[in-house]
């Protein structure tokens, strides 16, 4: 296996953009490959890219040879479409990483998009209930919210978690993504607003859960012997783990304890030979606000059921315990599903390179890792990145 | 200049619910080989498949048993009365097809010792609470297809 590096990439602002699906795709190459030096796309020899559902969203199939097109891009060793929901991203991350790894390409493209703004937003609701299994819990008309709703429910039952608890992450998440030009939400939150916020499904108010969002991005990934060719300031994947555990709801580990997290951890952490100390800057998939609090517990940052207390005592926050989510997270950048996992190894590598504000810089950075979940919480998967 | 031709096209006013949107599932043998789970709905039974060689209970139902891949599969109950687990109410962001029960509750019920995610009617979130006993319910679609709801018992 060959060590890989990121040599640099791009991604569109986010939100509700005034975009189709192949303009965020173009907006993004640009930006991806003005962000590398001695470049061209014709270089590229593997284009993964990460998709959740543009066959709902925009009537799509078959979107990287699209891709492809419209980036200029001629692949010649691997193209292939990753779907795994909000996970898609991280899939393509992966793939591409072991297209390079391995040796089957020099030159991989792991590309994100996703295109969620439809014109009637009652039709996006519907798209997501076919992420759980359909005929026996979408059919229930179960999506994210009420799902992760339930999750939130079971986690204040059982601990004591407050909905108080739950704003923070959500104020915390807004505060830095004031700071990212990319995302989708550019102003400050309070608690209050947070608990004043429209209810969706009790105990989650609209601002307890992460946007519909349009967006893509992508990264370059070579050889790390190659990288100086690209970029002087390349970062390195290091590290990887994934579980999965049960699918409908009745068969996942537990609701409360993310057992397949703590696999996908741990595995990250024996790939990458570092341990949970040696993180400085982690991009927690927080979906929903309890889900960053309950990947404090499962990373271990804090103990089963304080993760409440963990950022009520300001620790995850940028200079405390762990600088979590100072990209803005998914609650401040928005979600747009196939983009996100790019979004975040973009802005860890813009961290490394120095490149972000001051006021969600962490400095000095040298181990990073990035964690998207899928479906119920059922699949998580994990990347660890350094800086050298 | 060649003259251009302009045309209004129309599509049609309205079309059928397409399967695509269509949430329940199909549930005839000619569809599906797990049918009899919907017969036995049919007759106010809940029930799900059981590995007979294994004794391993499976949800949902199946017709290979994943645990030692046997087909020889039994029907069992799971009971007409569980309890709640766990609950939220729709509020906003309703799918298509649902839009119009809006707002309406969704839970996770503990029955016959396994955990499944369902409608629970005649209720709303302050009239809930976990542990609560809820009854089995069964709706029937206008095609005559059925599917299992609870409510609570007391």
């Amino acid at each position: 296996m060959r060590k890989v590096a990121i040599v640099g990439g791009g991604g569109t602002s986010c939100g509700k953009r005034e975009a189709n699906f192949r303009e965020l795709v173009q907006e993004a190459g640009k930006a991806m490959f003005e962000n590398v030096k001695n470049i061209s796309p014709k270089d590229v020899e593997a284009l993964i890219v990460g998709a959740a559902q543009p066959e709902r969203f925009v009537f799509q199939a078959h979107v990287a040879p699209m891709v492809a097109e419209y980036l200029g891009i001629t692949p010649r060793k691997v193209l292939a479409r990753t779907e795994l929901m909000c996970a898609s991203g991280q899939a393509a991350i992966r793939y591409a990483w072991a297209c390079v790894a391995s040796g089957m390409a020099d030159v991989a493209v792991a590309f994100g998009v996703e295109k969620m703004f439809m014109p009637d937003m009652a039709e996006a609701q519907t798209n997501m209930t076919c992420v759980l299994d359909r005929e026996f819990d979408g059919v229930n008309a179960l999506s994210a919210p009420p799902f992760f709703a339930m999750t939130a429910q079971r986690h204040m039952y059982e601990f004591g978690t407050t909905k108080e608890q739950m704003a923070l992450v959500s104020v915390k998440n807004h505060h830095y993504s004031t700071m990212n030009p990319l995302a989708q939400f550019q102003k400050e939150t309070s608690v209050e607003e947070v608990l004043k916020s429209p209810v969706i499904a009790p105990p989650f108010n609209l601002f307890d859960c992460s946007g519909i969002t349009d967006g893509a991005a992508g990264v370059v990934l070579v050889p790390a012997e190659m990288a100086k060719k690209y970029t002087d300031t390349p970062m390195y994947i290091v590290g990887s783990g994934q579980a999965s555990i049960g699918n409908v709801i009745g068969n996942l580990a537990d609701l409360t304890d993310w057992i397949p997290l703590k696999m996908a951890a741990e595995e990250t952490f024996r790939t990458a030979k570092i341990s949970l100390k040696d993180v400085d800057i982690a991009e927690l998939h927080d979906c929903f606000t309890i889900s960053e609090i309950m990947e404090y517990e499962a990373f271990g940052w804090c103990n089963k059921g304080k993760g409440g207390k963990f950022i009520e005592n300001g620790e995850p926050y940028v200079g405390g315990t762990i600088a979590a989510n100072p990209r803005g997270g998914l609650l401040g950048c928005g979600h747009p599903l196939g983009a996100t996992a790019i979004l975040q190894a973009l802005d860890i590598l813009q961290q490394f390179r120095g490149e972000v504000p001051k006021g969600r810089h962490v400095k000095d950075a040298e181990v990073a890792i990035t964690h998207n979940l899928s479906g119920p919480a059922n699949v998580h998967s994990i990347l660890a990145y350094k800086r050298s | 200049m060649k003259k251009v031709e302009f045309e209004k096209i129309k599509r049609p006013e309205s079309i059928k619910l397409p399967y695509m949107l269509d949430f329940y599932p199909l549930e005839d043998e000619k569809n599906t080989r797990t049918s009899q789970f919907f017969k036995n709905l049919k007759e106010g039974r809940l029930t799900t498949t059981k590995c007979k060689k294994c004794s391993k209970v499976l949800w949902p139902p199946r017709i290979v048993c994943p645990n030692c891949l046997s087909e020889g599969l039994e029907w069992i109950d799971l009971g007409v009365e569980g309890e709640l687990y766990a609950f939220t109410e729709m509020k906003l962001g309703a799918p298509l097809g649902f839009c119009q029960d809006v707002p309406f509750c969704v839970g996770i019920v503990k029955i016959g010792g396994l955990l499944i995610s369902a409608r629970i009617d005649n209720a709303t979130y302050d009239s809930l609470k976990i542990g609560d006993k809820v009854g089995l319910k069964v709706v029937e679609l206008e095609d005559g297809r059925v599917f299992y709801r609870f409510k609570p018992t007391r």
